[in-house]
């Protein structure tokens, strides 16, 4: 922490959107933290995004509503911006910018880290492997968290990826370990009720003592939504790379992020990208994705579920589209089945765990499981075209087969994919509906299990 | 009387005849029933199992909500009143500088912070705004300041000095209230562990 006072300059020449032009600066850094008075004597905080020819532009974090040009003061504070962390930041709740919101006072700072973090070493990564239970049957049994793993939640608007946000949250698990486990949940421009439901929900649930919340609400400046997954996420480091945990990181919703970046970018009238989105959007994505892992020879591991609502669900979005590129793999929310009153409504066949293959098994869910998982993919993708075909031909048109797969695709919806947001599911409950699904076929039906798994699970109805 | 004998033989085999369908439909009713009961018992079984499981993960949750929710409240209140007395000491300490002596090594910590000031601020055209208490203190140092002035307004601090550009542009806050609150999250830990907390 730098304890050296930074000068404060008022000569102010432009504030345009969210941005502050100081003039006549000298010594100003990139990112350098700076605190905006205004002519009232409130005080906002911002940071440096371009410094050169003795102006400076600012970014300030709440806005520059009620700014004006004669009267305000920049203090350019000398230090970036920097989040305090200790243990005691656990069973607390913050705003977007890292100030406590629950009427409680600053922790006591064991460390002042640096929001932007430190890149990983590559070479220091260790591969995620280890299975994380959240007790949603869909997540465990098809598309599985690993510790370490970046599995972003594609939704729309609308639908309830808030709330399986939060049954994730209080349920996550670490399964055959006393390691210690924490959420850090970020809210980043969520309702009012929303942010209260997630904070009531971990208080309730007891899971808050385990949990430090970020609230960022829609009424919040747009800008603080930029900082809120950093300060977030360097608690999450902490936690996990100082203290030894297991970090799970919610953050929701990621195209509130990416919209604030849009604002910025339009205010410094950069050229705009992909639906006006910067052309660094990918790059500033990926400076807070690659930040889950697990690092070797450290105890802790920083995992990601990241969610965003899709605009339009529109999959081919900018936002969806590059987060794909960087996270291992997406589960994906579907708009038929929320209708339908399914939840979670997760689509199995667009959704998928690319880091699942290492974290299951024999020694850490069961020998069974991938094959299992695997045949009640194929036999709900059946299912699927067998729907489709009883659209046009009509159930009678179907064959004795075809009615079997239309039966495991109902099962599946109503007994698998179903669960009550309240209800914590283990993965030998998960994998026992799984093998309930896969007995209602016959067994010549089922070619992607091994015969032993087959002879000691398979259940004829 | 024969045809009454004939009827009556007749009634009696009827009547035979029933009990004895009777009889076996009573058996086999009490056969199947008996065979329902204990084919309902491995189902009653993990009726029960699946009760009993669910209601211990109920009370294993509801366990966790109250011993979750109490210890936050605990730990709340140990953080309420460990703000009070970090408070206190904080309110002890600023009356202290407040009426500390301005003699002997003062007048070096307002030279020290001058030279900071002017290095910071990269001019020393420069005009020094203090409180009433320290205005003999920094008018005698800054003799040794070319191009420095004390402004006749007094500023309301502990101590210490803010320096402004003598265009107006740029000020440096070097006031002791100033320094306090840059440092007061190192400040609050250290006399938090003096409390025993953080150690």
């Amino acid at each position: 922490m730098t304890t050296e006072g930074g000068v404060q300059y008022s000569k102010i020449a432009e504030i345009k959107g969210p941005l502050v032009v100081v003039d006549d600066v000298e010594n100003a850094a990139f990112d350098e933290l700076v605190e905006i008075e205004t002519t009232e004597g409130e005080r906002r905080l911002g940071k440096v995004l371009e410094v050169g020819n003795g102006k400076a532009i600012v970014q300030v974090f709440e806005g520059t509503t009620g700014l004006s040009i004669s009267g305000t003061k920049a203090k350019f504070v000398g230090k970036v911006m920097e989040m305090a962390v200790s243990k005691e930041v656990l069973g607390r709740v913050f705003d977007g910018l890292g100030r406590p919101k629950d009427g409680l006072p600053d922790p006591i700072a064991d460390k002042f880290i640096d929001i932007n973090g430190e890149p990983m070493n590559p070479e220091q990564r260790e591969y995620p492997k280890d299975f994380i239970q959240t007790g949603v049957s869909v997540i465990d049994g098809l598309m599985t968290l690993v510790r370490g793993q970046k599995l972003p939640i594609f939704s729309g608007s609308g639908m309830s990826h808030n709330l399986l946000a939060a049954q994730i949250a209080r349920q996550a698990s670490v399964v055959g370990t006393t390691d210690d486990f924490a959420v850090v949940f970020a809210a980043i421009g969520v309702q009012y009720s929303e942010a209260e439901y997630f904070r009531r929900s971990l208080e309730e649930s007891g899971a808050l003592k385990r949990s430090v919340l970020f609230l960022n609400t829609a009424d919040d400046p747009a800008i603080e939504r930029i900082i809120t997954p950093r300060v977030a996420l360097t608690v999450a480091e902490y936690l996990a790379f100082e203290l030894g945990m297991h970090v799970l990181v919610v953050i929701t919703d990621m195209t509130n992020y990416a919209e604030a970046l849009r604002e910025i970018s339009a205010a410094r009238e950069e050229v705009p990208g992909r639906k006006g989105y910067p052309g660094y959007l990918y790059t500033d994505l990926s400076t807070l994705y690659e930040r889950a892992g697990k690092l070797n020879g450290r105890k802790g591991s920083v995992t990601q579920v990241p969610i965003l609502s899709m605009p339009s669900d529109d999959i081919t979005h900018p936002i969806p589209d590059l987060t794909g590129y960087i996270t291992e793999g997406q589960i994906v929310v579907g708009r038929d089945l929320f209708r339908q009153g399914v939840y979670p409504p997760i689509n199995i066949l667009m959704s998928l765990s690319r880091l699942m293959k290492d974290g299951i098994g024999e020694g850490s869910t069961r020998a069974d499981h991938s094959e299992v998982a695997n045949q009640v993919y194929d036999a709900y993708s059946r299912s699927q075209e067998v729907r489709a075909l009883a659209g046009i031909v009509g159930k009678a048109g179907l064959t004795e087969i075809d009615l079997k797969y239309m039966d495991v695709g109902d099962t599946f919806e109503k007994e698998f994919l179903t669960q009550a947001t309240d209800e914590n599911r283990t993965i030998e409950e998960t994998l026992t509906l799984l093998w309930k699904i896969v007995s209602k076929l016959p067994k010549n039906e089922i070619t992607k299990i091994k015969d032993k798994y087959v002879e000691q699970y398979y259940k004829e109805e | 009387m024969a045809s009454n004998s004939a009827l009556e033989t007749t009634i009696d085999k009827i009547l035979n005849n029933t009990e004895k369908d009777i009889h076996s439909n009573i058996q086999s009713a009490l056969s199947e029933s008996q065979q329902k009961l204990e084919d309902s018992i491995p189902k009653l079984e993990s009726e029960y199992d699946k009760i009993i499981s669910d209601g211990k993960k109920e009370a294993d949750k509801i366990e966790k909500q109250i011993i979750g929710s109490s210890d936050i409240e605990a730990r709340n209140k140990q953080l309420m009143l460990l703000e009070e007395a970090v408070d206190k000491v904080f309110t002890k300490a600023l009356d202290q500088i407040a009426n500390a002596d301005r003699s002997g090594d003062y007048s070096n910590l307002i030279k020290t912070m001058l030279e900071e000031s002017t290095q910071i601020l990269g001019t020393s055209e420069i005009t020094v705004f203090t409180n009433a208490k320290d205005k003999d203190v920094v008018q005698s140092t800054l003799s040794q300041f070319s191009g420095a002035e004390l402004s006749p307004d007094t500023i309301d601090c502990l101590g210490g000095i803010i320096v402004k550009s003598k265009d107006g542009a740029m000020t440096f806050d070097n006031t002791i209230d100033a320094r306090i609150e840059r440092l007061k999250p190192l400040i609050r830990k250290d006399i938090a562990s003096k409390f025993g907390v953080g150690n």
